[in-house]
């Protein structure tokens, strides 16, 4: 017996296989029960114990490495295979896709969202109110009486619906309802802020029907004008991302709030752009004040005890300066193309 | 309210320049809106055609010779009034011209050199003219500066005026402000009363006492004026603001209601009768005013009249017909006092904004009744010559007086800044506050009669730290305290914003862009979606804008069709805002509209979007809120805005979650171009908050052990609710019954047209050990057994 020959044979046999049917067959013809490698191990039985020893390690080895053989022959065998058949499988990989447009959040989203987490890192929890207001909370009770002046600074939407005192109910003007609204229901100190949609009848490419507003109310026994200023700096800071922010307090006035203020930002324009932060121009940002006495008194709060401040803010108008966008009636046209331009995708949101 | 630096001037003396009283003005709260400051207009300069020749290549058009004093320049000009010897405003090569916002270039009209251009009024913003080019009438030297020949060295403040501050509607006001912000020196009212009041008035007054609006008023007549032009000074000032000059008399009026916020108004004497009535209107009463429109008047509204004549609306317009021309010889001066209120409720009702009514209703200096009557009186003698009546009087002028109890702590609480009681009492005395009593602690201050707005306490540390600056609040920023977090934490609306978030960012991740509508319907929307008509905006803006929506499907699909027109064929919007019920009810969901076109691409093929799509869809959203879509009933919608058949609503108890369907035909007959439009209607507000808000609320068991899967097969009713079968088969062994799929649905005529076909697949596992085949089989018959009974179905091989 010649293991040598025996593993040329074999050898040439794995080598010639061409699929793995084949290879098959040459590992039954040398391994299998009647395989002729199996028949060799067999006939050891007959041999010397000497004799076994040798032949028997020797003719192991020979199988194991047939049965290598066989194996790494397998595997290329496979690889050949697969690679035939990925050729049949090519695509164009060059057909381009449909036309397809990014889903965004709407700008008005992100900047609900900022402002809530601004104000919540300073302690102001969310509230709200009804769009569809009464008299009473929407001018009455902040300090706006009829015929008042006062009340021609906005433009009001009335409904045909009218209220328990008779008077029509309007579209709310401002955030400020929400104020009363919380305070009446709510014992100082009381910190919060209320976004929402906002109407007066009004419509060019800065003022919209339809706006949004957020209020923000902060009442306890000692909130002073220091302590307004210094919040409203801090949140245009963070909002609009500048840290070097030059603002102006004005003096204004609001029959809800006493002393008044509007806050201005400093802009530039730089390469036809509005930069926000420094230069001589000013930007109207927004309206706030000290809670006007006669208000809290409305609410059932003792003003000889508690104090506190208010402010609105337009938050359009920010989004707009943020974002650098011009028209408002472009915020609620349904554009898809406005939104893909101008939205924020689900990562930015 | 706009004024001239000059007309300032005659009130207070300065040596600040135009620019900082215009930021002094915006810090005492009278904001500076505009300032008009022709001072560039330097660089323009007077300079005469020497001659000129028609444009060979065009027969409008002439060539200038234009000598600007240093030189001669050739010059196209289009302009009718080109003549020899003329007197223009001449700008150079390189000049910026502002009316036509560019900037002039050397070049060639119709191949002519031209070197510059002669300004028409509009070229240089000064007025609307565009007739011809300015011509000078005096004299000036050539080379002479625009801003000299045009007399335009006055700067005009603009300036808002808040309703609070009637007082600053006069141009002595501002520089009363002025003054106290240390701006400059009041200066005293240069006039002389008349001492000679030479006889009674021939008119007389009488104030009706049914309620209307009057509480004094004064008069004098003037007998034998001379009404003519104004002086040159008087109508300069009134140009100077924009104003036409009309005649001296009336001039007068509008003068010192600008000039000291106090309307007046003056009657020609003979055409008015003896004896003057304030009363209330009659019924339909008409009036002619002065604006040339008839009014029709109403029993609120104060008229002046003889008799039954009315001759001009209290407090906001005169009368037309009784108005001083230049013929006038005898004339009525009127000074009144008029309720504020209902001069504001009148001029509303009947849509006049006049200067007076601007004036009255935000309520004027009681004392001065009588130094408008004396100053108009002094004008009137001085201007138009005659002699002056005693007075004539009627009601009661009472004196201004209030006083306020106020501690100079107060300040100090409000604003967060300690201020000395003696610089708080300097700038009350600059406001010219009287301070009668005090203290190191207090003060009682009396309040000028100007000043009718300082009510309370409050008011006057507004006034302390207007004049202080408000620039010298210390800012401070008070930082969240541990309660305020944990009311944020717990704020339900707090939560629900978080919800939301999470709501909008499934949508976006699923492909569906974010729109905001406003919170209106159309009229064609009220009608097809059949809202609650008490929802009419009474004052709408338009026809598109006048109800509140009581659902934003209609709102939505107006700009799916916004979009199909702008090419865009699969439309995937949603919106989370309100929606209204009713006036007293609103609720807060997310609305979504899908529209898509049959997919035409053979390579990227997709399923047409169906129903069952949008159950999906909707299920993946209630998921996101932690709740298993399986969990809700479900019934079909009754909704007409959705197609009966093709449409559900899931409820939790009596609370509508969601209603989601093929929209109906009937309204996409509205929207022709749209095909195949699905909504979604989340109520969201109607699941429990503390549920939706919390970010880990899913516990599903993992198992380590082998799972099975059987399928079943029944014939059920048509009408059986799968969601209830599918509820029923889990909770027949909720340890072991991991899942239920249904994924087959079959109705057919052999099968009868009263039952369904439906195959779902059970997936068993326990969590304890890998089953044995008994117990999966004794589990398999236990389902099929149970299933058969409970719903009487078949059960099918």
């Amino acid at each position: 017996m010649d293991i040598k020959k025996v593993l040329n044979e074999v050898t040439k046999e794995i080598e010639q296989s061409s699929s793995q049917q084949e290879l098959q067959n040459v590992k039954v013809a040398y391994l299998g029960k009647k395989g002729k490698i199996t028949e060799l191990l067999k006939s050891l039985k007959d041999l010397s114990l000497e004799e076994k020893k040798s032949s028997g390690s020797k003719l192991n080895l020979l199988r194991i490495e047939v049965d290598n053989l066989i194996k790494n022959k397998f595997n290329d065998l496979k690889i050949k295979e697969i690679n035939s058949k990925l050729k049949n499988e090519y695509l164009d990989i060059s057909f381009p896709p449909p036309n397809s447009i990014a889903s965004k959040a709407h700008p008005i989203s992100k900047t609900f969202d900022e402002v809530i987490t601004i104000f919540g890192s300073m302690g102001y929890s969310v509230a709200e109110g009804p769009d569809i207001e009464t008299d009473f909370f929407n001018f009455s009770a902040l300090n706006i009486p009829e015929n008042h002046p006062a009340r021609e600074m906005q433009d009001t939407f009335y409904i045909d619906d009218k209220d328990k005192e008779g008077k029509p109910y309007v579209l709310r003007t401002h955030t400020s309802p929400v104020q009363i609204r919380t305070l009446l229901n709510q014992k100082p100190p009381v910190k919060i802020i209320a976004p929402g949609r906002t109407y007066r009848c009004d419509s060019d490419s800065t003022h919209s029907p339809m706006f949004h507003q957020v209020e923000g109310l902060f009442i306890n026994e000692n909130a002073n004008m220091g302590d307004l200023k210094g919040t409203l700096i801090e949140f245009c800071k963070q909002f609009f991302n500048v840290q070097n922010l030059k603002v102006r307090f004005r003096p204004s006035y609001f029959p809800f709030t006493e002393p008044s203020a509007e806050m201005d930002i400093a802009y530039e324009i730089v390469n036809n752009k509005i930069q926000l932060g420094q230069g001589d121009r000013w930007l109207e940002i927004l309206g706030c004040g000290m809670v006007n006495p006669i208000v809290l008194e409305n609410c059932n709060v003792d003003a000889n005890i508690y104090q506190g401040f208010a402010f609105g803010v337009g938050l359009d108008r920010i989004t707009m300066l943020k974002y650098g966008l011009t028209d408002i009636r472009s915020f609620f046209s349904g554009n898809l193309n406005w939104i893909a331009s101008n939205g924020f995708t689900i990562g930015d949101f | 309210m706009k004024f001239s630096y000059s007309w300032l001037c005659d009130h207070l003396e300065t040596d600040k320049n135009a620019n900082e009283i215009g930021e002094a003005l915006t810090n005492l709260g009278l904001e500076l809106e505009s300032l008009t400051d022709y001072s560039e207009y330097s660089k323009f300069v007077v300079a005469t055609i020497k001659d000129f020749r028609k444009h060979p290549n065009a027969d409008r058009l002439n060539i200038c010779k234009v000598d600007d004093g240093t030189n001669i320049y050739q010059v196209i000009c289009g302009a009718n009034n080109v003549k020899k010897g003329l007197k223009g405003i001449f700008a150079k090569d390189g000049m910026y011209i502002p009316g036509t916002k560019i900037n002039l270039k050397k070049g060639k009209i119709r191949g002519e050199i031209s070197e510059g251009m002669l300004l028409s009024e509009r070229e240089l913003n000064l007025s609307d003219d565009h007739e011809g080019i300015i011509e000078l009438l005096d004299d000036f030297q050539n080379g002479t500066s625009a801003v000299e020949a045009l007399k335009l060295n006055d700067p005009i403040f603009e300036i808002g005026i808040t309703p609070n501050r009637g007082d600053c509607l006069g141009v002595r006001g501002v520089a009363r402000d002025l003054s106290a912000k240390g701006v400059g020196k009041l200066k005293p009212m240069n006039f002389k009363k008349i001492n000679q009041l030479e006889f009674a008035s021939p008119i007389i007054w009488n104030i009706n006492n049914d309620n209307n609006s009057c509480e004094y008023v004064v008069s004098r007549y003037f007998k034998n004026v001379n009404n003519s032009k104004s002086p040159e000074w008087l109508q300069k000032k009134l140009i100077s603001l924009g104003l036409r000059p009309i005649n001296a008399l009336v001039d007068i009026t509008n003068y010192i209601t600008i000039d000291l916020g106090r309307p007046l108004h003056v009657f020609d004497a003979d055409k008015i009768g003896k004896k003057l009535d304030m009363r209330l209107a009659n019924a339909n009463e008409r009036i002619l005013a002065l604006d040339n429109k008839e009014y029709t008047l109403d029993k609120n509204t104060t008229v002046i009249a003889d008799g039954d004549n009315a001759l001009a609306i209290a407090g906001i317009i005169g009368g037309d017909y009784s108005g001083c021309t230049d013929d006038t010889k005898n004339v009525f001066l009127e000074v009144a006092l008029f309720n504020p209120n209902s001069v504001a409720q009148t001029g509303r009702t009947l849509g006049i904004n006049s200067d007076a009514r601007y004036r009255f209703e935000r309520g004027l200096d009681k004392n001065m009744v009588i130094e408008g009557l004396e100053y108009a009186s002094y004008l009137i003698n001085k201007i138009c010559g005659g002699l002056v009546s005693k007075n004539i009087e009627a009601g009661k002028l009472d004196n201004f007086e209030h006083k306020i109890n106020y501690k100079f702590d107060y300040f100090n609480k409000t604003i967060g800044l300690v201020l000395d009681p003696q610089k708080q009492i300097k700038i009350l005395k600059d406001l010219k506050f009287q301070i009668n009593k005090s203290n190191e602690k207090e003060c009682e201050v009396l309040v000028p009669s100007w000043r009718n707005d300082v009510k309370n306490k409050i008011d006057i540390v507004e006034e302390i730290i207007r004049i202080y600056g408000y620039e010298n609040i210390k800012q401070s920023v008070p930082s969240a305290s541990i309660d305020e977090i944990d009311k944020i934490d717990n704020s339900s609306t707090n939560k629900k914003y978080k919800s939301i978030k999470k709501l909008k960012k499934t949508l976006i991740s699923n492909g569906i862009s974010e729109v905001i509508t406003f919170s209106f319907h159309s009229i064609r929307a009220q009608e097809i979606l059949k809202g609650d008509k008490s929802l009419k905006i009474s004052n709408a803006i338009s026809d598109d804008q006048s109800y509140m929506r009581n659902s934003m499907i209609f709102n939505h699909l107006e700009s799916a069709e916004l979009n199909f027109k702008k090419g865009f064929k699969n439309i995937q919007l949603f919106e989370i805002g309100p929606i209204y019920n009713s006036s007293q009810s609103q609720e807060n969901i997310l609305s979504l509209l899908i529209s898509t076109e049959e997919n035409t691409n053979s390579i990227y093929k997709s399923e047409e979007f169906n129903f069952y799509s949008l159950t999906e869809l909707t299920s993946i959203l209630i998921s996101s809120l932690n709740f298993d879509i399986k969990q809700f009933n479900i019934s079909r919608s009754t909704s007409n805005t959705y197609h009966p058949g093709q449409s559900a609503e899931l409820f939790m108890g009596k609370k509508l979650i969601a209603r989601y369907g093929k929209v109906h035909p009937l309204i996409m007959e509205e929207f022709s171009k749209l095909k195949n439009c699905y909504a979604i209607e989340l109520f969201f507000e109607n699941l429990p908050i503390d549920s939706i808000s919390k970010a880990n609320s899913i516990n599903i068991q993992d198992s380590q052990f082998q799972f099975s899967e059987k399928d079943f097969s029944f014939l059920f009713e048509k009408e059986q609710n799968l969601f209830e079968v599918q509820r029923y088969v889990k909770g027949l062994d909720k340890n072991l019954i991991k899942n239920v799929d249904f994924f087959d649905l079959y109705l057919s005529k052999d099968l009868g047209d009263r039952s369904k076909s439906v195959t779902f697949r059970v997936t068993i596992q326990s969590i304890e050990k890998t089953l044995e085949e008994k117990d999966l089989e004794q589990l398999h018959k236990n389902i099929l057994e149970k299933v058969s009974n409970k719903f009487k179905a078949k059960i099918r091989s």
